[in-house]
């Protein structure tokens, strides 16, 4: 749906009637807030950079914990309950059996928390962790595996549910407004993430990989939760763009292609830029001759009409389950004495994209993962070119990264101050089986056995080579999420139930604590009564830090 | 009953990036709610599991009568579609959707009607049930036949460019390697020994990395590693007894021994053809 320019305008004025003390003014949402993280990157850009320095290098000593918020999901007293599922029976976990993560980044708007698990979120105070309100979704089915948060307009919250139900909330008292299905559950869709609000736009995605179903994203109404525009990850049919890529219709509406972690966006272009899922069947790539568009791909669509204005594909033809689902990282640089507006990300594959997010065209492609051993080097494009000696065989074929990815899901952080793009990352291997050898093999067609590897390491990445500038090997686990602030700081999780600082400069360690968990999601800062706050999630509990007085 | 899938490991790490157990047992003894395939509670995927002679029932009731058309494994033939995609397929419960069309037939496609009875028709569901089941259970897939290398090669490998005679004997400690182990297990091991990706404590202590601290006051204490982060290290030292020591930069001084030093190396080595050949050298050893 296309907006008139006028009807933005009322849209805008409109705005301050509605508007409470709880609300999220829209305009915080187009700045870099201090006072509040109002979207899952904390904003549009993916940067995860504060420009609050109050935390730094010089007193970061003094960082101390503030309170714990401990989560308890499943159908509690005194939470508020939805959902098109059974009822939890009497002595049945509502909990799930990967083990309670805070994988969301909570939004904070007006000294709220707002926090998910699978099936529940959470609202909490901000300067004293005390919770306000609890909301549990009855399921359906659908892999438990993660959420990663709510998205916001005004007064009303935004989650989606593994039974891919696109949930929103009144955030003063967390009751229900209304649910929509997005996807079918029985088909093994299942929705991991966040919805993001731009404009008057919800943009919603969803995932599944078991049974070979085709990607999209959608564009909700936040009033009402009707659909604005939906985009398919592959074409519809034959002579649509990007058919070409695939042997058949059947191979590109069973493609995947799914759209598993919130995207960024750029206000002046209008554009939204999310990663794409592998395609399906998963790792076994022989009814799907061809590159397979637009699956492992960064797209840029705009956020008005969902039309794609551009694609970058990181992986054709991928059989590796390498989705491009990491975060597209907006920022502004110099490149050959010219300011450009670029989108770096570091990819699943092992490869450092840098893009022109005007144009899709690439600046660098660089394997920042020494083991990588896929690829044989990029095209004139910058497109990786697949070793297809490295795609599954029956007999088992040694490849790095592991299906895992040299990264993953969590997101990564840019500050402009050091021009260093930092990530965590895995050097891995595995042996990759294909299983299914029928012409129209289903699911993944392979299975893998991990190999052992070289670790994990946070490095620092020169954004204009993808060339790693430093790196921390990481003794035990691999990181999460990461956060860059003005205080010249950068946290991290270190894979062994430690929330770390590092300079940024060069990943020498300032400060840490024992969290009796690893951190699972991305930390995130805020300014309240004077006061920096940085608050990590690791395990079913959420910490606050603020300095000493 | 109801059969909690136990998905792939490898699945959930690629999705979470941090890995976990998982469980994977439906309560003893509990009877599942009569429809439901995706229960309440949030476990993810659940699939039925059917007893083998219902399934093998289904076989021949649909080989005879279903896979002229839509195929002998269910995923489409000349004339019918795949079935195992079908949301007919995907959203019935107990055969009731399935056998609507099976004794209806698609006339305006072309399908006749069958007139199955009620157990007919069980049996088929089972049979397209079980069909989904295998192709989005992962965990469950089988390796196929993998022995494609060469053992004479395999054998020069051993001996010569692969290193492994400086610590292995195809006549001591991978004496009879052929006789004990699968093709696909012994391929495992021979890339990674250690179970748990590689990592650096193991339950068979053989392959448990060790671990010597150097104290500032000079003492040195020998152990298996239990773990090291960059503030703390922890081992079992030669007593049994349980030592952790702070860590800051260098002090205390820290050398670690990993015995998978040799495999991890061969990783960066390998090509897909030294395994292989490797594998077929030692599946000889019998």
């Amino acid at each position: 749906m296309k907006i008139a320019p006028a009807a933005l305008a009322v849209c805008m004025t409109a705005w301050p009637a509605l508007l409470t003390a709880q609300a999220l003014d829209p305009a915080l949402l187009l700045k870099q807030p201090t006072n509040a993280w109002p979207t899952y990157n904390g904003d549009y850009s993916g940067r995860r950079f504060s420009t609050l320095d109050q935390i730094n290098q010089a007193n970061i000593k003094n960082l101390n914990l503030a309170w714990i918020y401990h989560a308890v999901p499943g159908e509690t007293p005194g939470a508020k309950v939805g959902g098109e599922g059974e009822p939890t029976k009497p002595g049945e976990s509502a909990g799930n059996p990967f083990g309670v993560s805070i994988k969301a980044t909570p939004l904070m708007v007006n000294g709220v928390l707002y926090l998910t698990t699978p099936d529940n979120t959470w609202a909490v105070d901000a300067r004293t962790g005390a919770e306000l309100w609890h909301y549990f979704w009855r399921t359906r089915g659908g892999i438990h595996i993660g959420n990663r948060g709510v998205g916001m307009y005004g007064n009303w919250l935004y989650f989606e549910t593994p039974d891919n139900y696109v949930v929103s909330l009144d955030a003063k008292t967390g009751k229900e407004r209304w649910h929509k299905e997005i996807a079918d559950v029985k088909q093994e869709y299942f929705s991991t993430s966040s919805p993001i609000v731009v404009g008057n736009h919800v943009i919603v995605g969803t995932g599944g990989d078991s049974l070979d179903v085709p990607g999209f994203l959608e564009s909700l109404d936040p009033e009402t939760g009707d659909m604005q525009w939906k985009w398919w990850s592959e074409p519809l049919k034959k002579g649509d763009p990007g058919s070409e890529s695939w042997p058949d219709e059947n191979s590109m509406r069973h493609g995947g292609g799914m759209t598993w972690i919130p995207g960024t966006y750029d206000p002046e272009l209008k554009l939204y830029y999310v990663g794409t899922g592998n395609p399906n069947p998963v790792m076994a790539g022989q009814s799907r001759h061809g590159d397979d568009l637009y699956t492992c791909s960064i797209v840029a669509l705009d956020i008005d009409t969902g039309k794609l204005k551009w694609y970058f594909q990181t992986s054709p033809h991928d059989t590796h389950d390498w989705d491009a689902a990491q975060t597209p990282v907006l920022l502004d640089g110099v490149i050959d004495g010219k300011p450009r507006k670029l989108l770096a990300q570091a990819n699943r594959n092992g490869y450092f994209f840098l893009l022109d997010r005007e144009t899709g065209k690439n600046l660098v492609s660089y394997p920042f993962l020494e083991t990588m051993n896929w690829s044989k080097g990029v095209d004139a494009t910058g497109r990786p070119i697949p070793n297809i000696a490295k795609e599954p065989q029956v007999s088992g074929v040694l490849v790095s990264p592991p299906s895992g990815g040299a990264t993953n899901w969590p997101p990564p952080s840019f500050d402009p101050e050091t021009g260093l793009f930092y990530v965590g990352t895995s050097a891995s291997y595995s042996v990759f089986y294909l299983t299914d050898t029928d012409p129209h093999p289903e699911g993944y067609g392979a299975a893998e056995r991990a190999s052992g590897g070289l670790g994990n390491t946070l490095r620092a990445i020169d954004y204009k080579t993808g060339k790693t500038v430093w790196r921390h090997d990481l003794p035990g686990g691999g990181t999460a999420g990461l956060l860059t602030t003005a205080g010249h700081l950068l946290f991290a999780g270190d894979g062994s139930q430690h929330l770390v600082a590092f300079d940024p400069s060069n990943g020498k360690i300032l400060w840490h604590a024992g969290l009796g968990s690893n951190v699972a999601n991305g930390p995130e800062t805020y300014m309240l009564d004077g006061k920096q706050y940085l608050v990590v999630g690791a395990g079913d509990n959420l910490y606050a830090f603020t300095l000493a007085q | 009953m109801i059969h909690f899938v136990k998905p792939c490991r490898v699945a959930l790490v690629l999705l979470s990036g941090i890995g976990f157990q998982m469980m994977a047992q439906a309560p003893p003894g509990q009877t599942p709610p009569a429809p439901a395939r995706h229960v309440g509670g949030g476990l993810g995927s659940e699939y039925k599991a059917y007893d083998a002679a219902t399934l093998e029932r289904g076989k021949k009731t649909y080989t005879a009568n279903c896979a002229f058309c839509h195929g002998g494994n269910a995923k489409g033939g000349e004339s019918g579609p795949d079935l195992l995609r079908s949301l007919t397929v995907l959203h019935d419960e107990n055969g009731e959707m399935i056998g609507k069309v099976v004794l209806n037939g698609r006339p305006d496609k072309g399908m006749p009607k069958f007139g199955f009875g009620p157990e007919q028709i069980a049996d088929i569901s089972a049979f397209l049930h079980d069909g989904v089941r295998a192709a989005a259970e992962r965990g469950t897939y089988k390796i196929l036949d993998i022995m494609v290398g060469d053992a004479k090669a395999g054998q020069a490998y051993f001996n010569g460019a692969g290193g492994c005679t400086s610590c292995h004997s195809v006549t001591g400690d991978l004496a009879h390697a052929g006789s004990k182990y699968e093709p696909v297990d012994l391929q495992q091991k021979i890339v990674m020994p250690r179970e748990g990706r590689g990592r650096r404590t193991a339950s068979d202590k053989a392959m448990a990395v060790t671990v010597t601290v150097t104290l500032p006051s000079g003492e040195v204490v020998n152990g298996i590693l239990n773990r090291m982060d960059d503030f703390a290290i922890s081992l079992v030292d030669q007593n049994g007894d349980y030592r952790s020591f702070s860590r800051d930069g260098d002090v205390p001084k820290v050398e670690l021994h990993d015995p998978m030093n040799a495999h991890t190396a061969l990783l960066k080595r390998y090509t897909d053809a030294d395994i292989h050949n490797l594998t077929a050298y030692l599946e000889t050893l019998k």
